[in-house]
């Protein structure tokens, strides 16, 4: 068999290919959120973002603002918003709430996890307040109403004029949520 | 860059094999390897047929009669798994053992020893896999695409993730050695554009090979850490993210369909110029598509997933990059119609597999065509129509290839010739039979009938029943092929060395059968 050094040279240069690639596959992940954030994709809300800008020109309009809510998998948790439609002028805070009701006699930890529809509109999005900053508990049969404190900035690109709030909520105590799923 | 071997200090290469069960456990030698991966992929192919069987049985009329649908879509992950991982792939690395070193001059490949535990580890791997049968719990059932968070939450996923991690690296180690092979082990005047085909369709399977099981590997890592070590990679309540999780799966899983077609590109170019009696048309042009195919392969993944709610600029350039796909492949594709175009042909039974494989895969690619277009894709994702069209690349692509090579190469392993009227027969009730499955589903998926249910709407049952007949009938005529095969291997009329006579390569130059060690003196290459 032909051992020598070339064999060996192309056989660790592949073993280290192989190895790269390994550790590629979990850069994408910090890569995949760096290139949300640059872009304002996936309706990934972070610091402001001039990928997509166009021009300056920036002025005050009025946009509406749609609230959604879901509620993941067998959480036991009633979720709803207080409005589920808002007109709000650009640049101005308005306040809104959610409501969560425990359904058991457990106490549970949630989180809420935000996106914005489009998804560019979502660098535009600024939240001064909100439920899904952290986690929330409620207690047992417990209702909670969250605020939420935000404004729309007026370079919100002039051909959204509805942006859509949706909040997906979660039971944080994994155990007891796999062997509900696992109840098939 | 062509390394020239001589003198070999093994003198136990020139003994026989061992006898009995401890030649094939231990043995080094690259024909005894590739015959146990070609054995072992046709068990794995009986094996997932065996499921398919289960599948369209089920889906024969509307309504659930044979099984649950978590039984059912346990049916269609294990298919899935065992044929790709099972079937296809082991099929095309068996194919490699045989036919590399014979193709470029070489005595073996090039580290024997890592081939015989890459083999070794798929049976283990499939053993792991289908262990979850037997436990509570069960199979898999997310499908071989294995979606999170669909999969962290499911029942033996350990089992699946440390299978997929096992045969990764029973792929990864046949890659580097398939490389390392083709690239010190060529016989003196071989460069590399006078490679035949299907060493150079290998020798760019096994890089991207090299490039993306890794990267699968990543992908069952983080899914195991999701599930059992409290980490939120796709999760999206810890902060991670479902989508990520398809986009990282995806990168490896676009790659890993050519990896199961261009094996067959170099197959059917063998093939066709052999039964045509004229040189291939266009060799280099043939490996220039089978590069750019490659690399465009990394670059056309969100294509997968059209749907999950990706900006504009994203499906156009994902819409854009898949269509360029078609602009190699059509050189290939007409290539071969040169090469046939005026030739002296003769339809025994690997031409008729190849011919048709150009006709069917080329079908399978206008389909895919279709699904490449963005807005299109939206009515498409997640029907049979997509069924219909990574089957019609798959079955009557990938695997009438490897039907095809069998036959071709058949004489040569073996010495002995098949039954060309059964061989015939074979073909015909399997070309039928591909073209009755897949061919409706077709129409029942832009009428919109829905990947992945046990059960479907009343207006699809008889395109659904006319497609499960068709599947029995093709299942079933693979049991002819097994008969033909296992009969060449006993008896047959002897085959001469060169087999058929318009066949060109070093491979036809060696006896048949071909004798346990070949070129052990490289051969000199002219011109």
């Amino acid at each position: 068999m032909a051992k020598g050094p070339l064999q060996n040279k192309i056989f660790l240069s592949l073993l280290g290919a192989v190895a790269f690639m390994f550790l590629f596959s979990f850069m994408l992940v910090p890569l995949y959120n760096v290139f949300c954030e640059v872009t304002g994709l996936n309706g990934k809300i972070y610091g402001p973002s001039d990928f997509f800008k166009k021009n300056n020109e920036t002025y005050e309009r009025q946009v509406n603002i749609r609230f959604l809510s879901t509620v993941n998998g067998s959480a036991p948790v009633t979720f709803y918003p207080t409005e589920t439609n808002i007109e709000v002028m650009t640049d101005k805070v308005s306040k809104t709430s959610y409501v969560a009701t425990n359904n058991t006699n457990k106490k549970l930890t949630l989180s809420i996890v935000p996106s914005v529809s489009p998804g560019l509109a979502a660098e535009n999005v600024k939240k001064i307040q909100c439920f899904c900053f952290s986690e929330q508990t409620l207690g047992p049969y417990e209702t909670q109403e969250w605020p939420i404190r935000f404004y729309i900035d007026s370079e919100l690109t002039e051909n959204v004029n509805n942006v859509y709030l949706s909040y997906t909520l979660f039971e944080t105590e994994r155990e007891e949520a796999l062997a509900l799923n696992h109840e098939h | 860059m062509s390394a020239v071997v001589e003198n070999h200090d093994h003198h136990d290469d020139h003994h026989g094999p061992k006898k009995g069960i401890m030649r094939w456990l231990t043995t080094t030698n690259h024909k005894d390897i590739g015959t146990l991966y070609l054995w072992f992929s046709f068990a794995a192919f009986l094996l997932g047929g065996a499921f398919a069987m289960g599948i369209r049985a089920e889906l024969f009329e509307p309504g659930l009669q044979l099984m649950d649908p978590i039984r059912y879509n346990q049916l269609v992950t294990m298919h899935g798994l065992i044929m790709i991982f099972g079937g296809v792939m082991p099929a095309f690395v068996g194919l490699a053992n045989w036919l590399i070193p014979m193709q470029i001059g070489a005595p073996d490949m090039a580290m024997p020893r890592m081939n015989n535990l890459s083999f070794w580890l798929l049976p283990t791997a499939f053993t792991i896999l289908l262990s979850t049968a037997f436990m509570e719990g069960g199979m898999p059932g997310f499908g071989w695409t294995f979606y999170a968070p669909l999969s962290t939450n499911y029942p033996n996923v350990a089992y699946f993730v440390f299978a997929i991690h096992i045969m990764g690296a029973s792929s990864i180690m046949g890659s580097i050695n398939v490389v390392v092979t083709i690239m010190n082990m060529r016989a003196p005047g071989m460069t590399l554009m006078k490679m035949p085909l299907f060493v150079w369709s290998w020798l760019i399977t096994a890089y991207l090979l090299i490039a993306v099981m890794p990267v699968l590997a990543g992908a069952v890592t983080m899914l195991l850490m999701d599930a059992y070590f409290g980490t939120s990679f796709f999760d999206a309540a810890g902060g991670g993210d479902p989508v990520l999780f398809q986009h990282v799966f995806w990168f490896f899983g676009h790659p890993e369909v050519y990896i199961m077609i261009l094996p067959a590109f170099g197959i059917t170019s063998h093939i066709i110029s052999t039964f045509s009696r004229k040189p291939l048309f266009g060799h280099a042009s043939m490996v220039y598509a089978m590069v750019s195919i490659a690399v465009l392969s990394f670059v056309v993944w969100a294509h997968h997933m059209f749907t999950v709610g990706m900006p504009l600029v994203a499906e156009l350039f994902f819409m854009w990059a898949t269509m360029l796909i078609a602009i190699p492949t059509g050189v290939k594709v007409f290539n071969w119609c040169a090469t046939i175009f005026k030739g002296s042909i003769t339809y025994e039974t690997p031409m008729l597999f190849a011919i048709a494989f150009v006709v069917l895969f080329t079908i399978g690619g206008f389909s895919g065509l279709m699904l490449a277009i963005t807005p299109a894709d939206f009515q498409y994702h997640d029907t049979y129509f997509v069924v219909a069209h990574f089957h019609y690349v798959l079955v009557p692509g990938a695997v009438f290839s490897i039907m095809a090579a069998v036959y071709y190469w058949l004489p040569k392993w073996t010495g002995n010739m098949y039954d060309e009227k059964m061989g015939r027969l074979h073909f015909w009730l399997s070309f039928i039979g591909v073209n009755i499955t897949f061919f409706p589903q077709h129409f029942v998926g832009l009428a919109g009938m829905p990947r992945r249910y046990a059960d479907y709407a009343l207006q699809f049952a008889e395109w659904n029943a006319v497609s499960s007949v068709g599947a029995f009938l093709f299942g079933f005529s693979q049991l002819l092929f097994l008969y033909i095969v296992v009969k060449t291997v006993f008896a047959g009329k002897k085959a001469t060395p060169q087999v058929w006579d318009g066949a060109d390569g070093l491979e036809w130059t060696v006896d048949s059968p071909a004798p346990y060690h070949t070129f052990d003196v490289p051969p000199k290459i002219n011109g």
